[in-house]
């Protein structure tokens, strides 16, 4: 192992993806933040007065709304991601290398494609005259209204984002030692009554860190909902795209943006928190 | 030895992979069907569309000349870049390894339509037009991430002293990254590439912002073609790039862990 030495090679080799960041992520944020403090002018690009305007906006009516409109949804999907996600975490966990390896690839090869092909799929499916109606027509059914509402960003998110639920879940689960199983079934454990008691507790962090990546993903998401979803009720990543591309409004959208990082940042820090903590309690233990 | 899964489990597992792939299945069959509206299942097998794909210069640009270059490029430098950043962290002890290493996986945890804004209104500041060079850099951001993190798997478990016992052979250090290191890191190295390819080549989010009408990229495309209510084009042109990344990530598989990637 080397320490660097006389001559910093590390330097070399980690300095130039260090300044890329440095220009391409760092300083298009300290720009948001201070574009976030100029007052917005229809006419003007940039004012140099400084104000607060753009962050007290937030708390107004409509943003407010459009904050617990997406906050909600997030948690929705979140749920839906957990429940759907946990199981097939565990049964990939737990499944012959064989079988692991097919299931993997089927999680994240449609976690590859592009967001918007699978938002195009449920598009054909949910639509007016899509699979799903045709088949209520053909049962003898009322068709129903599906696309264009909540409950179909939800269906949309739920399906992007359940593979970010799985990986972390499954990767905890696989270190909980099937031995441990078998020693609670052997002294009397019903399998329910062990999954509660043993792998549930021994995989929380995984199931955490699924979470708040899930989360904060939906929350900040934009095509589903700009697909999917009503038109006259948005989720903040519109808001965001519209005030860029569409009004113009960049100090109101550099506010935005500035707040969901901050919540988002948050977040993934405290999933990130959770899975180190884990792994370094095993390396303990 | 293996713990059990409980029978009742399987089927719900079955139901959720049937929802994770229903959309990349209809997509794929209204590519082949002969009806101008979305209809599954399709009432026969034709190629009108793919055809129809290939008619269409805005869909070729978008594929070929847009999408398919940045995300070749973006690999490449990507690579580059990664393989010298994870060296940097796996190879050396330094003051401060960790927090660097915590700042190069940040871009994962930035949610990327802000980042896409945030690289809007920078370029906008220092008034560079939109360009497929304004969309490569964007994507370098996000895909440099997942090479680190092969490569930093592949060399975790590549002995150090080989390369040392090059050196004391009487290799230089140069020398023996070359001959001995990388020849080694191969599989994860290939797997870092294809990961930053497939990210670059999917993106949406970046593009919305940052490819400008001359360079708008296939996904982009497809986005404002399923705005404007197009044809199973769309469909055509989705059908292809599930089958590329298909194949790439059964590459992957096939040389590396594809867990150490993703």
């Amino acid at each position: 192992m080397d320490h660097g030495g006389a001559r910093p090679i590390w330097a070399f080799l980690t300095g130039p993806y260090a300044l890329f960041l440095f220009v391409l992520l760092l300083v298009p944020f300290a720009n948001i933040a201070m574009y976030s403090l100029h007052p917005y002018s229809p006419t003007k690009v940039f004012l140099p007065e400084l104000t607060f305007d753009n962050y007290r906006k937030i708390f107004d009516l409509y943003y407010v709304r459009l904050f617990g409109r997406t906050l909600r949804l997030g948690l929705i999907t979140t749920a839906v991601c957990a429940v759907l996600g946990y199981p097939l975490a565990y049964c990939l966990a737990r499944a012959r290398p064989r079988w692991q390896a097919v299931g993997l690839f089927l999680l994240i090869m449609p976690l590859m494609v592009s967001a918007v092909i699978r938002v195009f799929g449920w598009i054909v499916i949910l639509g007016r005259k899509g699979l799903l109606n045709q088949a209520l027509l053909g049962l003898g059914l009322e068709p129903v209204k599906l696309l264009y509402s909540e409950t179909a960003v939800v269906i949309g998110l739920v399906n992007i984002f359940v593979p970010f639920m799985v990986l972390p879940i499954m990767a905890s689960i696989e270190r909980i030692s099937p031995s441990l199983e078998e020693a609670a079934q052997n002294l009397g454990a019903s399998w329910y009554r062990m999954f509660g008691r043993v792998i549930l507790p021994l995989s929380l962090p995984g199931l955490i860190s699924g979470c708040l990546l899930v989360y904060s993903l939906s929350i900040s998401a934009f095509v589903t909902p700009a697909l999917m979803g009503n038109s006259r009720e948005r989720l903040v990543g519109q808001q965001i795209y519209d005030e860029v591309l569409v009004s113009f409004n960049w100090p109101g959208a550099a506010s935005l943006s500035l707040t969901l990082v901050l919540v988002t940042a948050a977040l993934m820090f405290g999933a990130l928190f959770a899975t180190r903590r884990a792994g370094r309690r095993e390396k303990a233990s | 030895m293996r713990a059990q899964v409980p029978r009742p489990l399987l089927p719900f597992v079955v139901a959720v992979y049937f929802g994770l792939l229903a959309p990349l299945v209809v997509v794929i069959a209204v590519s082949f069907g002969p009806s101008a509206v979305f209809e599954f299942p399709p009432r026969g097998v034709t190629l009108h569309w793919f055809e129809a794909f290939f008619a269409s210069s805005a869909f070729v640009t978008a594929f070929f000349r847009v999408s398919l270059v940045v995300a070749l490029l973006a690999a490449a430098l990507a690579t580059v870049l990664g393989t010298s950043a994870a060296l940097g962290l796996v190879r050396f002890r330094f003051f401060g390894r960790e927090a660097v290493e915590t700042f190069f996986l940040a871009p994962l945890l930035v949610p990327e339509i802000l980042l896409g804004a945030a690289l809007y209104l920078f370029y906008a500041r220092l008034a560079i037009q939109a360009s497929i060079w304004t969309l490569l850099c964007g994507h370098l951001v996000i895909c440099t991430p997942y090479v680190i993190r092969s490569v930093t798997a592949g060399l975790v478990g590549l002995d150090p002293r080989l390369e040392e016992a090059a050196m004391s052979l009487g290799a230089t250090r140069v020398q023996a990254f070359f001959k001995v290191t990388l020849p080694l890191l191969r599989s994860s190295l290939v797997s870092g590439a294809i990961f930053a390819f497939i990210i670059s080549f999917s993106d949406i989010n970046l593009a919305l912002f940052l490819s400008g009408p001359q360079s708008t990229s296939l996904p982009v495309h497809i986005f404002s073609q399923i705005q404007w209510q197009g044809d199973p084009t769309i469909a055509a042109a989705s059908s292809m790039q599930i089958v590329i990344i298909g194949l790439l990530i059964l590459v992957v598989q096939r040389i590396f862990r594809l867990r150490l990637v993703v």
